[in-house]
């Protein structure tokens, strides 16, 4: 059995004083393909005080597909300002709007960057389209969350790599972290400063975040949920039982995520 | 810690070298009783990866020898269409009785055969008759059918077999499971990719904790995810222990061997 009093705290209470977990990676509403029980402000906020979350950073689901929807996501963050921050959703396929999204996000507050969907928007990381929003968030050393996947056509780590060889003052997350190139992804998180491993979805993968620590660093790697999709407790308990050290659970679970907020809070 | 947590009884475990070889495995099933203690795992229902990466007879006899002696381990046959001999009815049944087994695998996929009555008309009457469970995974195919495409299939054809499907998908598949769910009264499965936020405990609020089995999917998935969320689950005591290891031992103890 593994001696962690982090895993102990969790496990006798369900969440942990000394780890107050920050989730980087959320969303917030009904989706299309997935019935979601707990997906309004009030239920996520249930779910994160049941899992000892203290804050998440979400881009909507109606953000996703229609950018008119991001500064609905401010009502949010004026309400619970202590529990979200949120990521403005630049869809490429309105080349037309992103000026003036840009524009509206310089006049938001609690927004700490963008979100890019490539995968779903079917437009490459690297095209034309994400260079304004790119070179904004670099001159103003935001933050981006990326949907990654392993041999996608649009945002695999190797796509990172060359935004990442361009860009070094915005701070990139590999959403999914690049999932299924793990290798490949790890790398990319190793060799660029600016870029982090996010762990939805892949951190359920078994002997992955081992891996990931010993590739990159405990210091590169970001807790995310997708919430309202995955229960946190799933997440938290595959690092917990993971076979790193305490230190790296709290770098990975909540340390690297404050660290990176600070400016925003 | 030990003490804090509910007994655990997993129903989807598999070890052995598979081919493509996953990030953390357990080669042997003394290994394999390691991994559980870390985790804090009491027993297991478990297949070899040889059962599905190579002859399901051979993977079948391996698996065997293999868990030989470890109670806590309880094996699954892999089953073929009884007519070509290779895996007959009467060595399945003799399996069961001197054996630690106790259910039936099916991997149409890779062991390519039609999972319909046609091909399995014998073995289903016995499974029916006897109460044996059979597992399979909701990534499974055969011609062309998929997922829960398949499991409608077989349940349309075999209406009282107990049917465990696993490994059903993390991206929330309330909207396939829960109409089959609702007709057919036999039909279980494991939570290893039930993750989403709320779905346990909504699913039990609908339909009771006793359609639900503890399972993590190991060695592809992390153990560890599954426990801490099942631990925590908004649901009672009674529930949690249910879907920990009293609903599988409820099917088990429903054997006639």
């Amino acid at each position: 059995m593994i001696k962690s009093s982090l895993l102990k705290e969790f496990i006798e209470t369900g969440k942990c004083r000394s780890c107050p977990v920050i989730d980087m990676h959320q969303h917030m509403g009904p989706f299309q393909g997935i019935y979601l029980p707990n997906s309004s402000a009030e239920a996520m906020i249930r779910t994160m005080d049941r899992c000892g979350v203290k804050m998440g950073v979400f881009c909507s689901h109606a953000a996703l597909i229609d950018p008119e929807e991001n500064v609905k996501m401010v009502d949010v963050i004026e309400k619970y300002p202590n529990r979200f921050r949120a990521y403005w959703c630049i869809n490429p396929n309105y080349p037309e709007r992103i000026e003036d999204d840009l524009e509206r996000f310089s006049r938001m507050r609690g927004f700490v960057g963008f979100k890019f969907l490539s995968d779903y928007h079917k437009y490459p990381i690297t095209g034309a389209n994400y260079k304004p929003a790119l070179e904004y968030a670099d001159e103003n050393e935001l933050l981006i969350l990326m949907h990654t996947w392993g041999g996608s056509p649009y945002d695999s780590p190797a796509h990172v790599e060359k935004i990442a060889k361009k860009y070094h003052k915005v701070k990139i997350l590999m959403g999914h972290s690049g999932f299924g190139e793990w290798e490949k992804s790890i790398q990319v998180a190793r060799d660029y400063p600016n870029v982090y491993l996010e762990l939805t979805a892949a951190v359920r993968v078994n002997g992955l975040i081992e891996l990931m620590v010993k590739g990159a660093g405990s210091e590169k790697i970001l807790f995310g949920t997708d919430l309202p999709w995955f229960d946190p407790h799933h997440g938290i308990g595959c690092i917990l039982y993971s076979r790193i050290t305490d230190e790296d659970r709290h770098n990975i679970l909540h340390r690297n995520a404050e660290r990176m907020l600070q400016p925003f809070l | 810690m030990k003490a804090l947590i509910m007994r655990l009884f997993d129903c989807n475990i598999s070890f052995g070298r598979p081919m493509i070889k996953p990030l953390r495995y357990s080669e042997t099933a003394r290994d394999l009783l390691k991994e559980m203690d870390y985790y804090g795992i009491d027993e297991a229902i478990v297949y070899h990866a040889r059962q599905k990466d190579d002859s399901p007879d051979v993977g079948n006899r391996i698996l065997l020898e293999e868990i030989r002696g470890f109670d806590r381990l309880h094996g699954t046959l892999a089953i073929l269409p009884p007519q070509t001999g290779e895996i007959t009815i009467e060595n399945l049944i003799e399996s069961l009785r001197s054996e630690n087994v106790c259910a039936f695998r099916a991997f149409p996929s890779e062991h390519r055969y039609l999972m319909s009555r046609v091909s399995l008309k014998p073995l289903y009457g016995l499974m029916v008759e006897r109460n044996i469970p059979l597992f399979i995974s909701a990534d499974e195919s055969c011609c062309g059918i998929s997922r829960w495409r398949l499991i409608e299939m077989i349940l349309s054809e075999a209406p009282d077999l107990t049917l465990i499907v696993t490994d059903h998908g993390c991206w929330g598949e309330d909207r396939f499971f829960r109409p089959l769910i609702e007709k057919y009264e036999h039909l279980y499965l494991d939570i290893s990719g039930y993750h989403m936020d709320g779905g346990i405990s909504d699913f039990c609020r609908k339909y009771g904790a006793d359609r639900l089995l503890f399972g993590t999917g190991y060695p592809h998935l992390n153990p560890g995810g599954t426990i801490l969320m099942l631990m925590h689950a908004d649901i009672t005591s009674r529930e949690r222990e249910m879907i920990a290891s009293g609903n599988l031992e409820r099917i088990l103890r429903r054997i006639k061997a």
